[in-house]
C-alpha cells in the first residue's frame, strides 16, 4: 500500500513537472505576445480589402434570452468582410421567433446551399436585406455538431468562425485572429481564441464594459481555472504545434480542411476536441505542413454556470466527450507516425488528463489506508497532500503572472488578491469536485448514458443588473 | 524509502519559495502598473490645454510649438503617442506638420538612438514608433533590422514601419522581398503593408508587377484591387498570359474588372483556361460587356465542373437580354444534372426580382423575360420543384 | 444701492469704451487679447499675471480690470492668434502652478480677426469667460457673436477623433453633440433633432448598414445628413452604403480640410 502510495507522489510530481513544462513554454512566448499586441495597430487591417472574409457560425438552442444581445454584438465587430450565420438548432423556446421579429427576417425562397455535408433537415433560411450580413438557418434539432455542420453548408466565406450562442466576443477579436491567419495563410487550419468569464462584468449593448471578476463562487473557480488551462497550458502547447482543443466557444477554421476531414462528428459532446484531433490527424497523414495555433490576444466573454447542477452536467459531459474522444482515436498513442500529437499530447490527455482522477484517488486512499493501519507515517500522508497542493498553487500563480505581463485585463489591487485566494481555495474542495465529476463522466460514458443535461442560461441583462 | 521523501520534500520547498517570489513579483507588478497608469492620466490632463492649442492650430501657417515646460520621459512619451496618434488620423498637410513636430521635439532623434539598444524590446518599440514618425532616416537601421529577423509576428510590425517611413520605391520594395523571402504565401498581408505607405502608390504597383519575382507580381496583383490605375493596363495585358498560374488568374479577374473589350479569340482562350478562377472571372465579365456573341460559350460552361464558373456563367446569361435569358430557359428545360440545376436557380432569381423594377424600361425588360418564362414553364407560380438541401453538386468550397 | 450701481455700470462701459477706441486707433495692427477669470477673485492675481508676463522678455502687454465682472483683460499687441493662444496655455499652467485651487477660465481672439472690436463684442467676451462651465481654453469666434449655426452629431467610438472633430467644427461655428456608440447616437438624433450626422461605421451597439438604416426610419421631421469617416475601405460596403442614402463618405485617415469642404456642401 505505501508502494502504491509512493508511486502516486511521483506520479504528481512527474504530472506537474510536465505542467512546468509547458507553463515554460508559455512564458518563453508571452514576451512576443505582449509586443505584437502592443504594437500592433488594428484599425488599418479592420477596414481592409484584403482581409479574408469570415463565416460566424452561432448555434443556438433554447437561447431566447441571450441571442439578440449576442446577435448585435457580433454584427458590430471590427472586422472589413464577414457573415453572421446563426443556427436554430430546433429550439423548443422561441429563439427563432424573438430573431425574426427582432430583425424583420423573411424566409428566402430556394436559399442556395452549396455545402453536402449530412445534416437534419433543414426548415427554411431567413434574411433581411437591412441587415445583409445576418442569415438564420431554421432546422430539426440535431446537436451543436449538425448545427454547425448545416452552418458550414450554407456558408458562403473561405474561413468559418464557431462562437457559442452564450459568449460575446471583443470588437477586435476576430481581427486579432484573422491577423495571425494572414501571417501563415496557408499553414494555419485552426485558431482558438482565448475565452474567460464574464460573469461579474457589466456588460451593455453586447458588449463588455466593466470588466470584474466573478461574484460568485462557481463562476470565480472557473474563471481562475480557465486563466490557468488557457494562459498557463494553450499558449505552451500551441507553440509545439500540440494543441489537442479549440475550444468550441470562440475559434476560426480553413473550411475546405473542415470539410475535407468531413466537418464536424455529431452524436456525442466534444465535437470541438474532435475536430482538432481530425485535422490534425488528416494533415499528418497527408503529410501537409500545418499549424494549429492559439492567440491569447482575441479574447471571448463567456456566461459561466452558477450553479451546482448544471457546472456539474457540463463537467459530465466533458470528462464523457474526453474518454470518447481518447478511445475513438486510440490509433494515434504513441505512433510515431502522428509525430508531436502521437507522441506527446495524445499520451500526455490519456495518461494526465483522462486518468487523473483514478491515479490520484487511489493513490490518497492508499496513504489514508497506510496511515489508518499506523498513524506514525502520517507525515507521507500530509507530503502528498502538501505536494498536491503546492505544486498546483505555484501554476496558479505562475498563470496570473502571465496575465500580468500581457493582458492586465483585472485592474485592481484586490482583484489580484481575490484571485490568489481562489488559486488557493480552489484545492480545498473545488478540485476534488472536478475529480469526481469526471468519473461520474466516464461512468455516464460506460452506461452510454448520453444526455445533454441542462444548460438554462441566464440574460445578459439580469447579469449587468446583478453585477 | 526514506529518500523517496527526501525528493518530495526538496520539491515542496521549491514551491513554496517559488510561490513567495511569484506573490511578490505580481504585486510590485500590479502597483508599478497601476502607478504609471495615473501617472500617465494626469499627463494627459496637464496637456490637455495644449493639446486642444495643437488641434486648433493645425492649420496655420506658423510652425506649431513645443509643449510647454521641462518633460519627464513618461510626460514625453504620453505626448508623443498623441502625435502619433494624429499622424495616424490626418492625412496631407496635417500629417506633414505633426511629422514635423516629432522632429522638433526630439522625439525622432530618441527613438533613432533607442534603436541601437542591445534590448530587442527597446530596438522594436523605437521601430515601431519611428513608423508612426514616419520618420525617414530610420529605414536603413529598419531594413536592416528586418533582415536578420527570424520570421515571426514581430517582423511583420517592422515591416510596417519600414513601409510608413520609406522615402523611396526601392525600399518599400525591398522590404516586400525579403518579407518574401521567408517563403510564406502572405501576399495579401504583404499588399496590405505596402498600401500603409505614404509615396505614390500607381508607381510602386508599376515597379511591382515588372518585377522578376512573381511573388512580388502577386503582391502589385493583390494590392491593385480597389484602386483604379489606368498607366498599369498594358502591364496587365501581358501578365494575363503568364505562366504563373495564380498572377494569371489574379491578372486575369483585374483585367476583366475594368470592362476590357475582348476579342472573341481571346473569349474562347480565357473560357478553356485550365485554372478554373480564370474561366469563372471570364464568364463572369461576359454578362456586363455585353458580348452577346459568347452565349454558347456561356451555355457551354454551364456544365463546367466547377460550381463558381456555372454560377457566373448563368448570372451572365441572364444579363444578356432576352437571347441570353431565352438561352437559359433553354438550358433550364432540356439540360440535365448540374447545367439545369444551375439555369433554373438562376431563372428563380431573375421570376422573384419583379417587385423591385420600378423603372419603365426595366419594367418592359421584367415583362419579356416573364413571357419567355412562361413560354418554356407555363404560367404557373413555381414552375419546377427544385429539391431544397440538394440543390448542391460538386465539391467546391473555396470560396 | 441703485446709485453705486449705475456708477458702476458706467465705469463697466468705460473699460470697453476706451478698449475700443484703442483697437480702432490701432486697426492695422494685429493685438491678441484674452479675458481671465478666476473666481473666488483670490488676491494679488492681477499681480501675479503682471510678474508672469514680465518675465516673457521682450513682451509688451497690458492688463486692464474690469472690477464689475472681475475680470482681467490682457492686451498683447503684435500677437497672432495661435502665439496668444500659446501664451494664454502658458500662464493658465503658471497660475495652477504658484496658487491652490485656482480655476482659470480664459477667452481669446486676436483683432483684426474673427470679429470686430467693438465695445459690445468685448464686453460679451468677458461676460462668456465669466459665466464659462468648462474649464478650457476658449477662442472667441464670429458664429459666436451671430449665432446660426447648423446641428451636427460626432459619432465616433475614439475619444482622440471625437475631441479633434468637436474643436474644427465648434471653430467653424456648428453646434456639436458627441456620441459614443450607435444605440445613444440613435436617442440623440430623435431628442437632438441634429441637421447632420458624422458618424464612424464601426460601432458598438448597432452599425454599418443597419445604423444607417435606422437613422432613416426614424420618426423625426427632418432626417439629418449623414456623412461617414470611417476605417472601412471595402467597396461593398462603400456602395451600399450611398444606397442608403449616405451623403457623403470619407476614409480615415482623412484630410481636415477636405472634410470641411464635404460638411460645407451638405448644408449648403
Amino acid at each position: 500500500m505505501l508502494f502504491y502510495g509512493m508511486v502516486a507522489v511521483y506520479y504528481v510530481m512527474i504530472v506537474n513537472i510536465l505542467y512546468f513544462t509547458i507553463m515554460a513554454l508559455s512564458y518563453r512566448n508571452i514576451s512576443t505576445i505582449y509586443r505584437r499586441t502592443k504594437y500592433s495597430s488594428y484599425n488599418t487591417l479592420s477596414g481592409s480589402e484584403l482581409v479574408p472574409p469570415v463565416s460566424l457560425l452561432v448555434p443556438a438552442y433554447n437561447e431566447e434570452l441571450t441571442i439578440i444581445e449576442n446577435v448585435y454584438c457580433l454584427m458590430t465587430l471590427n472586422y472589413p468582410t464577414y457573415e453572421v450565420i446563426v443556427i436554430n438548432d430546433g429550439s423548443g423556446d422561441k429563439t427563432l421567433p424573438v430573431l425574426i421579429k427582432e430583425f424583420k427576417l423573411e424566409k428566402i425562397q430556394n436559399p442556395e446551399i452549396r455545402g453536402t455535408i449530412d445534416t437534419e433537415t433543414v426548415r427554411g433560411i431567413y434574411h433581411n436585406p437591412d441587415y445583409p450580413q445576418l442569415f438564420i438557418i431554421d432546422k430539426e434539432n440535431g446537436g451543436k455538431a449538425d448545427s454547425l455542420n448545416a452552418g458550414i453548408n450554407f456558408s458562403h466565406y473561405p474561413l468559418i468562425s464557431s462562437i457559442d450562442a452564450d459568449s460575446l466576443l471583443e470588437k477586435d477579436a476576430l481581427i486579432r485572429m484573422a491577423r495571425m491567419y494572414m501571417e501563415n495563410p496557408e499553414e494555419m487550419v485552426a485558431i482558438g481564441g482565448d475565452v474567460r468569464i464574464a460573469n461579474g462584468c457589466l456588460i451593455e449593448n453586447g458588449a463588455v464594459k466593466k470588466i470584474s471578476l466573478p461574484r460568485k463562487i462557481w463562476p470565480m473557480f472557473q474563471s481562475i481555472e480557465y486563466l490557468k488551462a488557457f494562459l498557463g497550458g494553450r499558449i505552451g502547447w500551441s507553440h509545439i504545434n500540440g494543441l489537442i482543443i479549440v475550444s468550441g466557444a470562440f475559434g476560426l477554421f480553413r473550411k475546405d480542411y473542415v470539410i475535407a476531414v468531413g466537418g464536424y462528428r455529431g452524436g456525442y459532446p466534444g465535437e470541438d476536441m474532435n475536430i482538432i484531433i481530425k485535422l490534425h490527424r488528416y494533415m499528418l497523414s497527408h503529410k501537409l505542413p500545418y499549424k494549429v495555433a492559439f492567440c491569447p490576444e482575441a479574447v471571448c466573454w463567456t456566461q459561466a454556470p452558477d450553479t451546482y447542477n448544471i457546472i456539474a452536467n457540463q463537467r459530465k459531459r466533458w470528462g464523457r466527450g474526453n474518454l470518447k474522444n481518447m478511445i475513438e482515436n486510440r490509433g494515434m498513442l504513441f505512433n510515431p507516425k502522428y509525430k508531436i500529437m502521437g507522441l506527446i499530447t495524445m499520451p500526455y490527455n490519456v495518461l494526465f488528463e483522462t486518468l487523473n482522477p483514478y491515479f490520484r484517488i487511489t493513490g490518497l486512499l492508499a496513504l489514508i489506508g497506510y496511515t489508518l493501519l499506523d498513524m506514525t507515517h502520517w507525515r507521507i500522508l500530509l507530503t502528498f497532500i502538501l505536494l498536491n497542493f503546492l505544486s498546483g498553487y505555484l501554476l496558479g500563480v505562475a498563470a496570473i503572472i502571465l496575465e500580468e505581463i500581457a493582458f492586465r485585463r483585472y485592474k485592481k489591487i484586490s482583484d489580484l488578491w481575490k484571485m490568489l485566494l481562489f488559486s488557493a481555495l480552489k484545492f480545498v474542495g473545488y478540485h476534488q469536485l472536478g475529480v469526481l465529476w469526471r468519473v461520474q463522466g466516464h461512468i455516464q460514458y460506460l452506461r452510454k448514458n448520453n444526455s445533454w443535461g441542462t444548460m438554462t442560461r441566464q440574460s445578459w441583462k439580469e447579469e449587468s443588473e446583478t453585477a | 524509502m526514506f529518500s523517496h521523501l527526501i525528493v518530495a520534500y526538496i520539491f515542496i520547498f521549491i514551491c513554496l519559495g517559488l510561490i513567495g517570489l511569484g506573490i511578490i513579483l505580481l504585486f510590485l507588478m500590479k502597483i508599478s502598473q497601476n502607478k504609471e497608469q495615473q501617472l500617465r492620466e494626469m499627463y494627459e490632463q496637464k496637456h490637455h490645454d495644449y493639446f486642444v492649442y495643437i488641434q486648433t492650430h493645425l492649420e496655420d501657417e506658423k510652425a506649431l510649438r513645443l509643449p510647454p515646460g521641462k518633460l519627464k520621459p513618461l510626460e514625453r512619451r504620453v505626448i508623443q503617442d498623441k502625435y502619433m496618434e494624429w499622424i495616424e488620423q490626418f492625412k496631407g498637410e496635417y500629417r506633414a506638420k505633426m511629422i514635423q513636430l516629432c522632429r522638433d521635439a526630439g522625439l525622432v532623434e530618441e527613438d533613432l538612438k533607442a534603436l541601437k539598444s542591445f534590448r530587442y524590446g527597446r530596438r522594436l518599440g523605437a521601430a515601431y514608433r519611428l513608423g508612426g514618425m514616419r520618420a525617414g532616416e530610420a529605414v536603413p537601421a529598419l531594413l536592416q533590422m528586418l533582415q536578420k529577423g527570424k520570421y515571426n509576428s514581430l517582423l511583420i510590425i517592422i515591416a510596417r514601419s519600414i513601409a510608413k517611413s520609406a522615402q523611396r520605391p526601392e525600399d518599400v520594395i525591398e522590404m516586400l522581398r525579403t518579407l518574401l523571402s521567408h517563403g510564406k504565401p502572405i501576399h495579401h498581408l504583404a499588399a496590405d503593408i505596402m498600401l500603409e505607405t505614404g509615396l505614390d502608390t500607381s508607381g510602386l504597383l508599376m515597379k511591382l508587377l515588372d518585377d522578376q519575382d512573381p511573388a512580388l507580381v502577386k503582391v502589385g496583383l493583390v494590392a491593385m484591387w480597389g484602386q483604379a490605375v489606368p498607366e498599369v493596363m498594358p502591364v496587365l495585358g501581358r501578365l494575363v498570359g503568364s505562366e504563373e498560374k495564380d498572377v494569371r488568374a489574379e491578372a486575369v479577374k483585374l483585367y476583366l474588372s475594368s470592362n476590357p473589350t475582348l476579342k472573341d479569340e481571346t473569349i474562347v482562350q480565357l473560357m478553356s483556361d485550365r485554372n478554373w478562377e480564370v474561366r469563372a472571372a471570364a464568364a463572369k465579365a461576359l454578362g456586363p460587356l455585353h458580348a452577346a456573341g459568347s452565349i454558347p460559350l456561356l451555355v457551354k460552361a454551364l456544365q463546367d465542373a466547377n460550381w463558381k464558373v456555372r454560377h457566373s456563367s448563368a448570372e451572365s446569361l441572364a444579363a444578356l437580354g432576352e437571347a441570353g435569358f431565352e438561352a437559359l430557359c433553354q438550358a433550364a428545360l432540356s439540360g440535365a444534372g448540374i447545367q439545369r440545376e444551375a439555369a433554373l436557380q438562376r431563372i428563380e432569381l431573375v421570376m422573384e426580382k419583379k417587385q423591385e423594377h420600378s423603372a419603365i424600361e426595366q419594367m418592359v425588360a421584367y415583362n419579356k423575360k416573364r413571357l419567355i418564362h412562361d413560354r418554356y414553364f407555363g404560367v404557373k407560380q413555381q414552375p419546377i420543384k427544385r429539391m431544397p438541401g440538394i440543390a448542391a453538386v460538386g465539391g467546391d468550397y473555396t470560396a | 444701492m441703485p446709485e453705486s450701481a449705475t456708477l458702476q455700470r458706467e465705469q463697466r462701459t468705460d473699460v470697453y469704451q476706451n478698449l475700443g477706441e484703442r483697437f480702432k486707433e490701432t486697426t492695422r495692427e494685429l493685438c491678441g487679447i484674452m479675458f481671465l477669470f478666476c473666481s473666488g477673485n483670490p488676491p494679488q492675481l492681477e499681480n501675479r499675471v503682471r510678474d508672469f508676463l514680465q518675465h516673457e522678455s521682450g513682451m509688451e502687454f497690458e492688463v486692464l480690470k474690469d472690477s464689475s465682472t472681475q475680470t482681467l483683460a490682457i492686451l498683447m499687441p503684435g500677437f497672432t492668434l495661435d502665439a496668444t493662444h500659446y501664451q494664454a496655455l502658458l500662464l493658465k499652467q503658471h497660475l495652477q502652478e504658484t496658487m491652490e485651487n485656482v480655476d482659470p477660465r480664459i477667452t481669446l481672439t486676436v483683432f483684426p480677426g474673427q470679429v470686430d472690436p467693438t465695445p459690445g463684442v468685448l464686453k460679451q467676451m468677458a461676460e462668456s469667460t465669466r459665466l464659462s462651465t468648462s474649464s478650457d481654453i476658449h477662442i472667441f469666434t464670429k458664429e459666436e457673436a451671430v449665432q446660426e449655426p447648423g446641428r451636427i452629431l460626432i459619432v465616433d467610438n475614439d475619444d482622440a477623433i471625437r475631441e479633434f472633430l468637436t474643436i474644427r467644427l465648434k471653430m467653424q461655428g456648428y453646434e456639436t453633440l458627441e456620441a459614443l456608440d450607435g444605440t445613444s447616437a440613435l436617442e440623440l438624433i430623435e431628442k437632438w433633432e441634429p441637421d447632420l450626422v458624422l458618424t464612424e461605421l464601426n460601432l458598438y451597439g448597432i452599425d454599418g448598414l443597419p445604423f444607417i438604416h435606422q437613422i432613416k426610419q426614424l420618426p423625426v421631421e427632418n432626417t439629418p445628413k449623414i456623412v461617414v469617416l470611417t476605417e472601412q475601405r471595402v467597396e461593398r460596403t462603400i456602395s451600399q452604403c450611398f444606397q442608403n442614402g449616405v451623403n457623403d463618405y470619407v476614409t480615415k485617415p482623412f484630410s481636415p480640410v477636405e472634410l470641411d469642404a464635404r460638411i460645407h456642401r451638405c448644408f449648403h
